[in-house]
């Protein structure tokens, strides 16, 4: 593993993981898709996970935005522990603290964006009028505000996942989680999403991401490698680069 | 309050969405409503004990005896135990011509003066008068005559003045007026079976014809002397009716036993009336029990299939808001609100339509007070069918609800559950097959499940059909004893129902089971879309292709038709109590036979109609 | 700056060398900042002692002004350049030569080089990414940079691969 600064002190964490592990099936069929994880991430950081397919990084993601349960290890979120809850509680914790995105989007497709994003909210218990009002904000933040009422079958693969942002911001929640979220979209969809989770950045948002894609981790603060379960490098990206952006077109001097 | 607003928007959408599956879940539950709530009429209709009212209303007797001769009267009147009395009333036999119906009736001739016993009670019109006669309620409905209306009496022409109830008499046709005595006569109950050829020698018809219980004779009054006037040298009077009211009422058996021994069926006792009566409404409850049972089986197997096919569905939606902090309760409200609300609705839908229908039923009791058109809605009728059918839509859609909320929340969201397996046998198998078989077996080993629901849905239907067709063998039996329609043309009232019931609770079962096979038939091919649009972008014509979905779905219905069967005669079975008549063979072989090719061709419409849509599209599209 | 590039430009109408710098800076968006006038005017040189380009003086207010035109030589260049089809080339087999000596003479862990350019390359890829986000889709600066986004992310890819096998390779060791 190697790095180019020290990790940040584990009481500063937003999100920390000591062991974790999460398995499947028995004895010579034993998988171990996350195996022996450390992580600390601090409050407002944004960081990447890449790797191979079935490298165990959506399962990670997964055991950070309490969806699964890991068969051992310890898991805080905001200095709670949360690898023990019960369902319920985990319910709870999805509701109010985790933002999650899909690759696949995820929407209802009976429901129209903005009843999809209320979705939340009113899970949360929001009244039905305040639900309406924070969707139709979070929709235009997202620039989707003049299609609030479009069925998702009606709206490009983009636009959907943008719906699908705002979704997962409604009861704004203390960390937000993105799997593959670019991985079904075109490459000026991706550049939408790019954009929207650009601006998450800047407000402050701790944002996890699995991706495939180079340039959505080159996005981020920190950029985590996974390999069968376990984390293979991890490279900071604050900082300049050495060259100019001319050098990069090739153009000779 | 976030959360309510939430589950309504989810569970109406999803109804839109699905609508003819919504559809076809309220018309099960409905039908199964509608028997409910009839079966329920009829059983109030006992329970409420319209003899003890009529006889209450009408002063009714004890005894009823018929005599020879009036002096015979004297004698039984002074009888110990005889607490009041009325008659001896000249009894007529003559014969009553209406509108082109001829029949047989018995006129007994009564006073203007209301008698101390056995007054019938007036449910429409005026009692006897000079020229006009009154005709017992049943029987007018059978001669299809109403006040006002004129009738011929023996060739002379009376007016009807009223129409009236009486408990000294058994309805209309059932006019079985004897006491069978046994041995024991304190033991001994009135024998639920007339004798088909007793006779009464004394009471004998115009033509000289001897009257049989078999014949149906009708109940009319009329004054003494237009009795007395019915009669001729040719048609003597040779019966007086005498009605007595004991001391003890519960003497009645011993009092006919004591007086009437050696000529048993000159007389009725009250309790052999009131069972007479009984006998009419469980004969009704012996058609409609057995087919509510089974309208009540089908509604949960229809139900329980149709959710079984959303499950994945609902799994899929059930992940999703589990991921988005949605505790378990609220899961599995999404899931059960929906359902119920449906089930409410079709429970209101199905309660209104029986009782509609249930004047239909209580009808043929309807000699009796208390039991005429609709009966008044209980709210404990109401409670009991909204129950029954939130019962029902819980049963089915409780067990999917409890594990879906409880499974792991990403497999269920990413619809992971069960890939197909492959059947390497079975695939080397179907390669020797031309295309269509191939296909279609492949289909069936792809998704084992769906294959198992099908045919499940497939048995129901067949167990509905066999039912059915059970019922009118048995019911053609029963029924064959008596005539529909008598010779002179009157219609037999508990004939007239029980096949009214029969044709209801059939046609029920069979829409039912239509709706069923068009839905399995629909959902074996919007199942297998993909499929076919591979085997299509693979170069298979059309109609191979939709061939092989029928034989997908003709193996799928096999198994089920096989099972139908037995299961429906079975059912039926039970629900006579082995009293049945089976339905021939040749009936069954059909039944078999016909629902295969029924669902053979209902598989091809929407097979032909999917072909419409481009492989192109349906490879595309998200949905597998 | 490509000598042909330039050329061609000439090819629409003879200009000053400000107004190719113009031209040029409308095509490359934020990546002409790095290119000077100065270079421009060393090109130019270049080329009119190659006999491609010419040197007019023009009669405007500036006094160091000349117009540049095309000679026939400089026309047929251009007209060979339009249907030359060489691509430019990416120069990988540098880097793999240097983890190859670094490994044989041990002069530095190849996996660390290789993490180094990675973070190198991904920090480019940041800053290319951001410029594309900015520019007005469809612009001409757009095309140019998604066009070095994907040969970053292609670059990268390699990189990773690299790095699979050196780390393979170390463990065999």
């Amino acid at each position: 593993m190697t790095t180019e600064e020290p990790m940040k002190e584990p009481e500063k964490s937003l999100v920390r993981a000591r062991g974790l592990r999460k398995e499947y099936g028995r004895d010579e069929g034993l998988v171990r898709a996350v195996d022996d994880i450390d992580l600390d991430i601090a409050r407002g950081e944004t960081v990447a996970v890449m790797g191979p397919s079935g490298c165990g990084k959506s399962t990670l993601l997964h055991l950070l935005g309490g969806l699964d349960r890991p068969s051992g290890g310890e898991l805080w979120l905001d200095g709670r522990r949360i690898d023990r809850l019960d369902e319920r509680a985990l319910a709870r914790l999805r509701r109010r603290e985790i933002g999650f995105i899909f690759q696949a989007f995820h929407l209802m497709d009976e429901l129209t964006a903005r009843e999809n994003v209320e979705l939340p909210a009113l899970l949360a218990g929001r009244s039905p009028r305040d639900a309406r009002t924070r969707a139709l904000s979070l929709l235009e933040e997202v620039g989707l505000a003049d299609r609030s009422n479009h069925l998702p079958s009606a709206l490009s693969g983009g636009q959907r996942q943008r719906v699908a942002i705002a979704r997962a911001l409604v009861n704004e929640p203390t960390v937000v989680l993105a799997d593959e979220p670019t991985g079904n979209l075109d490459s000026t969809a991706t550049y939408e999403v790019l954009r929207l989770l650009a601006r998450l950045r800047s407000s402050g948002l701790t944002i996890v991401i699995v991706t495939h894609d180079e340039r959505v981790a080159a996005t981020t603060d920190r950029l985590i490698s996974m390999r069968d379960g376990t984390f293979v490098d991890q490279t900071r990206l604050t900082g300049g680069t050495r060259g100019s952006l001319a050098d990069l077109a090739g153009l000779e001097r | 309050m976030g959360t309510a607003l939430l589950v309504f928007r989810l569970a109406a959408r999803d109804v839109r969405h699905h609508l003819g599956q919504a559809a076809l879940l309220v018309v099960a539950i409905a039908a199964a409503s509608a028997a409910l709530t009839m079966g329920i009429a009829l059983n109030g209709v006992t329970t409420q004990q319209p003899y003890a009212t009529t006889r209450a209303a009408t002063h009714g007797p004890d005894v009823v005896a018929y005599l020879t001769s009036a002096y015979q009267a004297t004698k039984l009147v002074d009888a110990s135990g005889v607490a009041s009395h009325s008659g001896p009333y000249p009894v007529a036999s003559t014969t009553i011509r209406f509108d082109g119906r001829l029949a047989d009736v018995l006129a007994e001739g009564r006073n203007t003066a209301p008698a101390a016993v056995d007054q019938p009670l007036l449910t429409t019109g005026n009692w006897v008068r000079s020229d006009g006669v009154v005709i017992e309620r049943t029987f007018a409905d059978a001669l299809g005559v109403s006040v006002g209306n004129r009738v011929s009496l023996n060739g002379k022409s009376f007016a009807v003045a009223g129409i009236a109830v009486t408990a000294a008499e058994a309805p209309y046709p059932n006019l079985c007026n004897g006491t069978l005595i046994g041995p024991n006569p304190m033991a001994s109950k009135f024998s639920n079976a007339c004798p088909p050829s007793f006779k009464i020698p004394f009471l004998s018809l115009p033509g000289g014809r001897e009257l049989s219980s078999s014949d149906d004779v009708g109940l009319i009054w009329t004054t003494e002397a237009d009795a007395i006037g019915l009669t001729s040298k040719a048609n003597p009077l040779t019966t007086y009716a005498l009605n007595l009211k004991l001391t003890n009422s519960d003497d009645a058996q011993a009092f006919a036993y004591e007086h009437f021994q050696s000529n048993p069926l000159a007389v009725s006792t009250w309790e052999g009336l009131a069972s007479e009566d009984e006998k009419l409404v469980q004969d009704g409850q012996g058609v409609l029990q057995p087919g509510a049972l089974l309208l009540a089986l089908l509604a949960i197997a229809s139900v329980s299939v149709l959710v079984g096919r959303r499950l994945s569905e609902y799994a899929r939606r059930v992940g999703l808001l589990k991921a988005l902090g949605a505790t378990p309760s609220t899961v599995a409200t999404t899931f059960l609100a929906e359902n119920l609300a449906l089930a409410l609705f079709a429970a209101v839908v199905g309660l209104v339509a029986g009782w509609l229908a249930s004047p239909l039923i209580t009808k043929p009791g309807a000699a009796l007070v208390g039991a005429a058109g609709a009966p008044p809605l209980a709210p404990s009728t109401v409670a009991e069918v909204v129950g029954l059918s939130g019962a029902v839509a819980l049963t089915a859609t409780l067990v999917p609800a409890i594990r879906a909320s409880r499974g792991s929340t990403v497999d269920a969201m990413n619809d992971v559950a069960r890939p197909p397996r492959r059947r390497g046998r079975l695939v080397r198998l179907s390669s020797r097959l031309p295309i269509p078989a191939l296909f279609g077996l492949r289909l069936v080993a792809r998704r084992p499940r769906r294959a198992l629901l099908s045919a499940a849905n497939i048995a129901v239907t067949v167990t509905g059909i066999v039912t059915v067709l059970a019922f009118h063998a048995f019911a053609d039996n029963k029924l064959s004893g008596a005539v529909a329609l008598t010779a002179g043309g009157l219609s037999n009232p508990v004939i007239n129902r029980d096949e009214q019931m029969l044709t209801v609770i059939t046609v029920m079962l069979v829409t039912l089971a239509v709706l069923n096979a068009i839905f399995t038939t629909w959902a074996t091919v919007i199942d297998a879309k993909r499929a076919s649009a591979l085997m299509r972008a693979l170069g298979a014509r059309v109609r191979q292709v939709s061939t092989g979905l029928v034989v997908a779905q003709v193996l799928a219905a096999l198994p089920g038709a096989i099972l139908g069967i037995p299961l429906g005669l079975l059912l039926f079975m039970a629900a006579v109590k082995g009293r049945g008549g089976l339905p021939s063979p040749l009936w069954l072989i059909a039944t078999f036979v016909g629902t295969l090719v029924v669902m053979a061709a209902l598989t091809m419409v929407p097979a032909l109609l999917g072909a419409r849509q481009s492989v192109a599209e349906v490879l595309s599209s998200e949905a597998a | 700056m490509q000598q042909e590039v330039v050329l061609a430009m000439l090819a629409k109408e003879p200009s000053h060398g400000y107004e190719l710098q113009a031209r040029l800076g409308q095509a490359l968006g934020p990546l002409a900042e790095g290119i000077n006038e100065g270079q421009m005017y060393v090109t130019l040189t270049r080329l009119e002692k190659g006999g491609f380009v010419a040197r007019v003086d023009a009669p405007t207010e500036r006094s160091d002004r000349k117009v540049y035109c095309l000679t026939p030589a400089g026309q047929e260049r251009v007209t060979e350049w339009m249907s030359d089809v060489s691509w430019p080339r990416p120069d990988l087999s540098e880097f793999h030569m240097k983890l190859i000596v670094a490994a044989q003479g041990a002069l530095a862990d190849p996996i660390s080089i290789v993490d180094a350019q990675r973070r190198e390359l991904l920090r480019r890829l940041r800053d290319v990414t951001s410029a594309a986000m900015e520019e007005r889709e469809g612009s001409d600066a757009a095309l140019l940079l998604e066009g070095i986004v994907l040969r970053l992310q292609a670059d990268l890819r390699w990189l990773e691969t690299c790095e699979t096998s050196w780390t393979e390779r170390s463990k065999n060791r």
